[in-house]
């Protein structure tokens, strides 16, 4: 009896959790199938969930002839300038507050500062940077995307990289000073290394959340010279609502960038996300 | 009594050498975080100066006063917007937490081998990581009449089809779900790592002395999960605020202003009406009742800042 019931119980949440993942994989199921369907699938009287011929021809559609391929370049440049300045600015912010006898109340202030910056939402602080960015001719500029992106992406460098800094035992760098080396020195050949991990899960977070913003962009840039990806996918949206299968095509692209930047850091998502509240083992 | 009068004086040459050294290295702390620290907060909090003086200002008469803040807060589309932010968070957000929690539950309570976990806590890291355009876009391939999925499986595709994306209240459900669709994973992922910190003793001990799922759940696993539902409930607070991308692409706000919620209102001001100035007045008001929101949750949060 009491077998028998657990069986039923384990084959119920079976099937419950395949729904639950029914629902969640097959509107991303949608996507591809449309992001591989032709121009002429796109009008069969009943959308197919196969495409019965599927094709790239989307993707070169939206990368080549859409001219997309320069927004993606721009998105990277925009991505990695904004990661690398944010992983530097963090490291100079980091280091005294963690390595140095830095004050419990100036180490609290700095973090709470970083922290409070994640609650701001983006529109209220776009409207007085686009101001500043007009009067000083940066508008419709990387540069401008790059300050901006590096500033708001801060709390998550500072947090996640103090977390991993907090780690790394102190002993480990007194010891150098000890036998006189100098702070730089003992930075440079101790704990830079001992960081490299911790380095690159804060780039890779940081750079898919600097590929996944949209409103900035939207806002501080108005032609193809300075748009990032995600604003290009809206104007398919918007502008050509009927060509479904390349606004599915740009979609994929859109989520391949951080989904697969992602899988590589996954231990290191949650932990990002929640501010160091989630730790993996 | 009559000890060597040098020793007090050794004690305090060593005090001051480990004072100054001290000093010293207190001093670095200033030399290499002011300079950095300095300009980013000052490149963060120029903006919210600038967006004051905006606001009290106007381009043909100089200082205004309080002026576009009277004509921010008299907007009644103003009050709307919260209104609408309101019913989607009051959709959305329970549905988030409470499914969230469940799965998390179930999942912690039925499947045993690590493989199919790892798998779970992969494929719910999947719809977090994807960027909000990209939301956008699958959820008008769920949603758009005619080529929209979830009417063709409904059979739906006639003219009097449901429009979800065009009709009031269906498009308050739609972009609501698409926040469902894209956090409750995330409140899972949460949930269940708080799951895994119940110390398995007190579990054992509740099971042998009778406990039913219920108040093992009750008694023993909320204690563990009270601080994270808090941190769930304010982040996803905060989010809520700033929905945008994926409600611009599904509706746009309409249809009407049904789904303008705050963000897309303070967006259309500024940069549809070109109204900078209530619009600056707003984002200073924004600005200030997030900053007073987050000062009074931060001593809640469980996050560490010390």
């Amino acid at each position: 009896m009491r077998t028998r019931g657990r069986r039923l119980t384990k084959v119920a949440t079976s099937l419950l959790l395949a729904v639950i993942a029914f629902v969640f994989a097959f509107p991303l199921f949608y996507l591809i199938a449309t992001s591989l369907k032709t121009k002429a699938d796109l009008f069969a009287p009943v959308p197919s969930l196969f495409p019965p011929a599927p094709t790239f021809e989307p993707y070169a559609s939206v990368l080549v002839t859409r001219g997309f391929g320069g927004l993606l370049l721009n998105s990277v440049i925009v991505g990695l300038s904004a990661t690398i300045l944010a992983i530097c600015v963090a490291f100079a912010i980091c280091y005294p507050i963690t390595r140095l006898p830095a004050s419990p109340r100036l180490r609290a202030f700095v973090l709470n500062w970083a922290l409070s910056l994640r609650f701001l939402p983006p529109v209220a602080v776009v409207i007085p940077y686009f101001a500043v960015i007009q009067a000083i001719g940066l508008y419709n500029q990387l540069p401008a995307l790059i300050l901006v992106y590096t500033i708001f992406n801060l709390p998550l460098a500072i947090w996640m990289l103090r977390g991993f800094l907090d780690e790394i035992p102190l002993e480990i760098e007194e010891a150098a000073l000890v036998d006189g080396a100098s702070r730089w020195y003992a930075f440079r050949t101790i704990l830079l290394p001992l960081s490299r991990t911790a380095i690159l899960a804060v780039v890779i977070i940081v750079f898919a959340f600097d590929w996944a913003e949209f409103l900035f962009a939207f806002i501080l840039t108005a032609t193809p010279q300075a748009m990032t990806f995600p604003v290009g996918v809206q104007g398919l949206v918007t502008q050509f609502e009927i060509i479904w299968n390349d606004m599915a095509a740009g979609g994929v692209i859109a989520i391949l960038v951080p989904l697969s930047l992602m899988l590589i850091a996954r231990r290191h998502v949650m932990t990002g996300l929640t501010f160091g509240v989630i730790r993996e083992k | 009594m009559s000890v060597a009068p040098a020793r007090p004086i050794r004690i305090g040459g060593r005090v001051r050498a480990a004072w100054k050294a001290q000093s010293r290295q207190e001093r670095l702390v200033y030399q290499l975080l002011l300079p950095v620290f300095g300009t980013v907060f000052a490149l963060a909090t120029i903006p919210f100066v600038l967006a004051v003086i905006r606001a009290v200002t106007s381009d043909s008469r100089g200082f205004v006063g309080l002026e576009n803040f009277a004509q921010a807060l008299g907007n009644p589309l103003l009050y709307e917007s919260i209104k609408q932010t309101a019913i989607y968070a009051a959709i959305a957000l329970p549905i988030e937490i409470l499914g969230g929690l469940g799965i998390a539950l179930l999942v912690h309570r039925t499947v045993r081998s690590n493989v199919v976990r790892a798998a779970i806590y992969i494929a719910a890291m999947i719809p977090i990581v994807i960027p909000q355009i990209a939301v956008g876009v699958v959820f008008r391939l769920v949603y758009l009449p005619d080529y929209g999925i979830l009417n063709v499986l409904l059979g739906q595709t006639g003219p009097s089809q449901p429009l979800w994306l065009s009709s009031p209240p269906l498009a308050m459900i739609a972009t609501a779900s698409v926040d469902v669709w894209q956090w409750t994973p995330f409140v899972y992922l949460v949930m269940f790592a708080g799951l895994q910190t119940v110390p398995s003793e007190s579990v054992e001990a509740a099971q042998v002395d009778g406990a039913t799922s219920w108040t093992q759940f009750r008694h023993i696993e909320l204690p563990y999960l009270r601080p994270l539902l808090l941190l769930v409930l304010f982040f996803r607070i905060a989010d809520v605020i700033r929905v945008f991308d994926h409600v611009y692409i599904l509706t746009g706000g309409g249809p009407g202003t049904t789904t303008e919620f705050l963000s897309l209102y303070i967006y259309r001001i500024g940069f549809q009406f070109s109204d900078l100035p209530q619009a600056s007045a707003l984002a200073v008001i924004v600005m200030v009742a997030m900053t007073v929101f987050y000062t009074v949750v931060s001593r809640f949060l469980p996050a560490d800042r010390g």
